[in-house]
């Protein structure tokens, strides 16, 4: 990857983020220190969105990476690829954020083996340096490079954690889902629906959400209210459309479905 | 309809009032009597009985029965005069129903206001007509429906009055006394109409509304007064014969299993030495920090038996725990078989593994000879540890928590019992075992399941029967325990002891001493291969559980009430 891979990373068009507390002003200062900044939340609640917006707003490139286990850290540090007869070195995504100054935004760092985020420690003190053993070299990173990452406490706590040496580079944003108020807002905002049914809509949400820890991982998220939302907005009646964005998404549970579609009834 | 089946709906049922307003409730068979009426729900507390399949002559499925009435019962709940209940006083019994109706009304069209959809679940039950026989009966069934349905109009001019002043002031509705005045009038009126009542066979109309009891303070109870719920054997009292509206007949049932909760209550010392004495001890040695040497043979361990008592008291607990075990056992599943293990560089595998091919290449271009091993492979789960769960059961298991009903002895069984089901499914390579301590010549060791025993209707009335007092000499305990899962012939072996993480005894007055040799026990046994964990019961006792677990070896909490799932999660996630 070059300078020039980042420029299709730029957020050209604001996206639509609507600020619930004070998360951008607590993001930009972290910026401004360059401070690794960790968003914890439940799924669909708008962290990915976050990132966006704070990447348009700040005016940097954005590398997203979606870990899971199986990578490794040469997937994100990069690695040797033949070309012809000979070998040729690939920045990875955190290479190339770190090389060009570009935001790098890690989804789901839990989902990454621990022994593979090793290699973004001294990228996040105040060395902010970063070392590429296979390739022998090691760089400072771009002054404006800035490590983001994001992770669910909820559901996988019990199986997953990440090392405290780990965590404790990082600053944290604590998302949740938004307001009643603020949710309606966003729910309109992103499918045109009346205000009466998105109310409704939202009601389902904060019901199902009392059901986490009852039986569900987790409740219905931002996200899920919008695919209802647009379903509704296609054409689909209320009912089917809560059905197949709200309740079979969110539980393979006969019990849970039953119940979640009797709470849809009585939300609407 | 098959008990698991309505079992299901009950889930449902309790997770659809969870949505609705955040409310645990616990949703029960009524039991089943010899009684040709049809029955009605009924309440007390957080506790709805329900009948156990569908009433003949209800429409609509029993599935959307039993959600509308544990709806209607929520409704009480969640819109009840905060949870005061109307005293009888000098009320006749055609007013208690009047004024039950009137509330059931009121509950109803509040939790309508904010669940609009409810309004359709509780319609299709509203079959009363406008003409027919005008008995009280008939009335009020079709005063309900006016309650309940505007459309409605009724030809009865009272029926039309009642609605009209329930209506009238809406401010009053959360006067008491308002639907106490008015009940007391229509009733008044009622009986100048010459339309007789009769409490005995008076059926609450339409069926899914519950049969008042649980609104009412009655003068002649033993049952029901208000603070039955914090007592755990009320659980396993039967919900008396379903009472009529009249108050006064009501009868005042024994609780069901008067035997099994006097066993349960009686005192510890009946598991004294009389019954060791026919085993032989097992003597264990303890480590003294101040001399830095072990006392041989200093303490002796004694197999004790366990009294069997009726698992039914476990399951009600368990019941409560339902939506977690369900979620628990797939994560079981889950992980005890497709947890992938990635293999690289092997010599045959099904994938390439992309940095040994660069490898071979680049040295097979410098003229070097390559590494052949260039694939990798996914291997699933290594086989579930050896299991083995050690409670303390020493008297400050006795502690009932202030939030919540139940002791932590009863979460601790509660939480083995969840655990044992959830992995009970996939091995039988676990084992459960307790124990307690007066003095270093008598810790007593209890097997409540033990290794390859199956986890049946035996091992879960001992569970049943497991008692609490006395001390925690923990560290002979460990050494034990050690010792049983030392002997058994898996790749890993699994220690979690439950306790509240400070060992003491009564002839030892210098708390480090125990702790040290707690300690001590742990590192033996990890020497032998057991890996040790702690779930502590007493966040303020961190200190000692870190001293004697180690770092990262333990989870800590104050809530008694969610430690049967974190027992299962922390099983889950060591033995991952």
């Amino acid at each position: 990857m070059s300078a020039s891979v980042l420029d299709a990373l730029c957020v050209r068009e604001e996206p639509y983020y609507l600020p619930v507390a004070g998360e951008v002003s607590l993001f930009e200062a972290a910026y401004a220190a360059r401070m690794p900044v960790m968003l914890k939340g439940p799924t669909g609640c708008g962290k990915t969105r976050f990132v966006q917006y704070m990447a348009f707003r700040l005016g940097r490139p954005l590398v997203t990476v979606a870990c899971n286990e199986e990578m490794s850290a040469s997937d994100l540090l990069g690695r040797y690829l033949l070309e012809g007869g000979a070998t040729r070195w690939h920045d990875g995504p955190l290479t190339t954020a770190a090389r060009f100054g570009a935001i790098c935004y890690l989804d789901e760092v839990v989902e990454a083996r621990q022994d593979t985020l090793v290699v973004i420690h001294p990228l996040t003190d105040d060395r902010r340096l970063l070392s590429l053993p296979a390739h022998s070299e090691a760089f400072q990173a771009h002054p404006e490079f800035q490590l983001v990452v994001s992770h669910n406490p909820g559901y996988q706590s019990a199986l997953k954690e990440l090392k405290p040496s780990t965590k404790q580079r990082f600053g944290a944003i604590e998302f949740g889902y938004p307001p009643r108020a603020r949710e309606v807002e966003i729910l309109i905002h992103e499918t045109a629906l009346a205000p009466e049914l998105a109310e409704r809509l939202v009601s389902i949400a904060e019901a199902a959400r009392r059901l986490k820890d009852h039986g569900l991982d987790e409740g219905i998220s931002t996200r899920m209210l919008v695919h209802a939302g647009s379903l509704i907005r296609h054409g689909i009646g209320v009912e089917a459309a809560c059905e197949m964005a709200l309740v079979r998404p969110l539980t393979d549970d006969a019990d849970l479905v039953r119940a979640l579609e009797a709470s849809v009834r009585a939300c609407l | 309809m098959s008990a698991g089946a309505a079992e299901s709906l009950r889930i449902s049922a309790r997770s659809f009032v969870r949505a609705l307003w955040g409310l645990d409730l616990e949703v029960l068979p009524l039991p089943e009597v010899a009684e040709l009426r049809p029955r009605r729900p009924r309440f007390l507390g957080t506790r709805v009985w329900l009948v156990n399949s569908a009433l003949r002559g209800v429409p609509g499925s029993f599935s959307n029965y039993l959600l509308a009435a544990t709806a209607h019962v929520a409704a009480h709940r969640a819109f009840g005069f905060a949870g005061a209940r109307f005293v009888v006083g000098s009320l006749k019994p055609a007013q208690v129903a009047i004024i039950s109706l009137l509330e059931d009304a009121r509950v109803e069209r509040l939790a309508c206001e904010r669940y609009p959809g409810l309004a359709r679940l509780w319609a299709p039950y509203h079959e009363a007509e406008s003409q027919g026989a005008k008995s009280s009966g008939a009335l009020f069934a079709r005063l309900a429906r006016a309650l309940h349905d505007d459309r409605y109009e009724d030809d009865d001019s009272w029926v039309m009055k009642a609605r009209q002043s329930f209506f009238a002031d809406r401010s009053a509705w959360s006067e008491p006394n308002f639907l106490r005045s008015l009940g007391g009038r229509l009733g008044n009126d009622l009986g100048q109409m010459r339309v007789p009542f009769n409490a005995r066979d008076y059926l609450v109309q339409p069926a899914y509304r519950d049969d008042n009891t649980g609104l009412w303070q009655f003068e002649q109870e033993s049952w029901a007064d208000g603070t039955e719920l914090e007592l755990e054997d009320a659980q396993h009292r039967e919900p008396p014969a379903l009472a009529d509206a009249d108050p006064q007949e009501n009868g005042a049932p024994e609780p069901a299993n008067a035997d099994a909760s006097a066993d349960l209550e009686r005192p510890l010392a009946l598991r004294g030495k009389s019954n060791a004495a026919s085993e032989a001890a097992v003597r264990y040695p303890e480590w003294d920090y101040v001399i830095r040497r072990e006392r041989a043979a200093f303490c002796s361990l004694w197999e004790k038996p366990t009294p069997a008592v009726d698992a039914a008291r476990l399951d009600a607990l368990l019941a409560r725990h339902a939506p977690a075990k369900r979620r628990l056992e797939r994560a079981a599943l889950r992980l005890a078989s497709h947890r992938p293990i990635r293999l690289r560089q092997l010599t045959d595998g099904d994938r390439l593994d992309l940095p040994a091919v660069l490898e071979s290449v680049v040295a097979r271009e410098s003229g070097v000879h390559p590494d052949s091993r260039v694939y990798r492979r996914v291997r699933f789960q290594r086989e579930p540890p050896a299991l083995l769960v050690l409670l303390d059961c020493s008297e400050s298991l006795n502690t009932v928590p202030k939030v919540g009903s139940a002791s932590i002895l009863e979460q601790a069984r509660c939480a083995s019992a969840l655990l044992a089901q959830t992995i009970g499914e996939t091995t039988r390579d676990f084992a459960i075992h307790g124990f307690c301590s007066n003095g270093r010549h008598d810790v007593g060791y209890f097997r409540f399941k033990d290794f390859d025993q199956p986890y049946d209707e035996r091992a879960r009335a001992r569970l049943a029967g497991m008692r609490a007092g006395l001390s925690t000499r923990l560290g002979s305990a460990l050494r034990h325990a050690g010792r049983a899962l030392s002997a058994r012939v898996a790749r890993r072996k699994l220690l979690l002891v439950v306790s509240d993480g400070e060992p003491s005894d009564v002839d030892v007055h210098d708390p480090k001493y125990l702790l040290f040799d707690a300690k001590r026990a742990t590192q033996e046994n990890s020497t032998r291969g057991v890996m040790s964990f702690c779930l502590g019961l007493d966040s303020s006792s961190e200190s000692s559980v870190r001293c004697i677990f180690g770092n990262g070896n333990y989870v800590l909490t104050d809530r008694a009430e969610r430690l049967p799932e974190l027992l299962t999660r922390l099983y889950l996630r060591v033995a991952g």
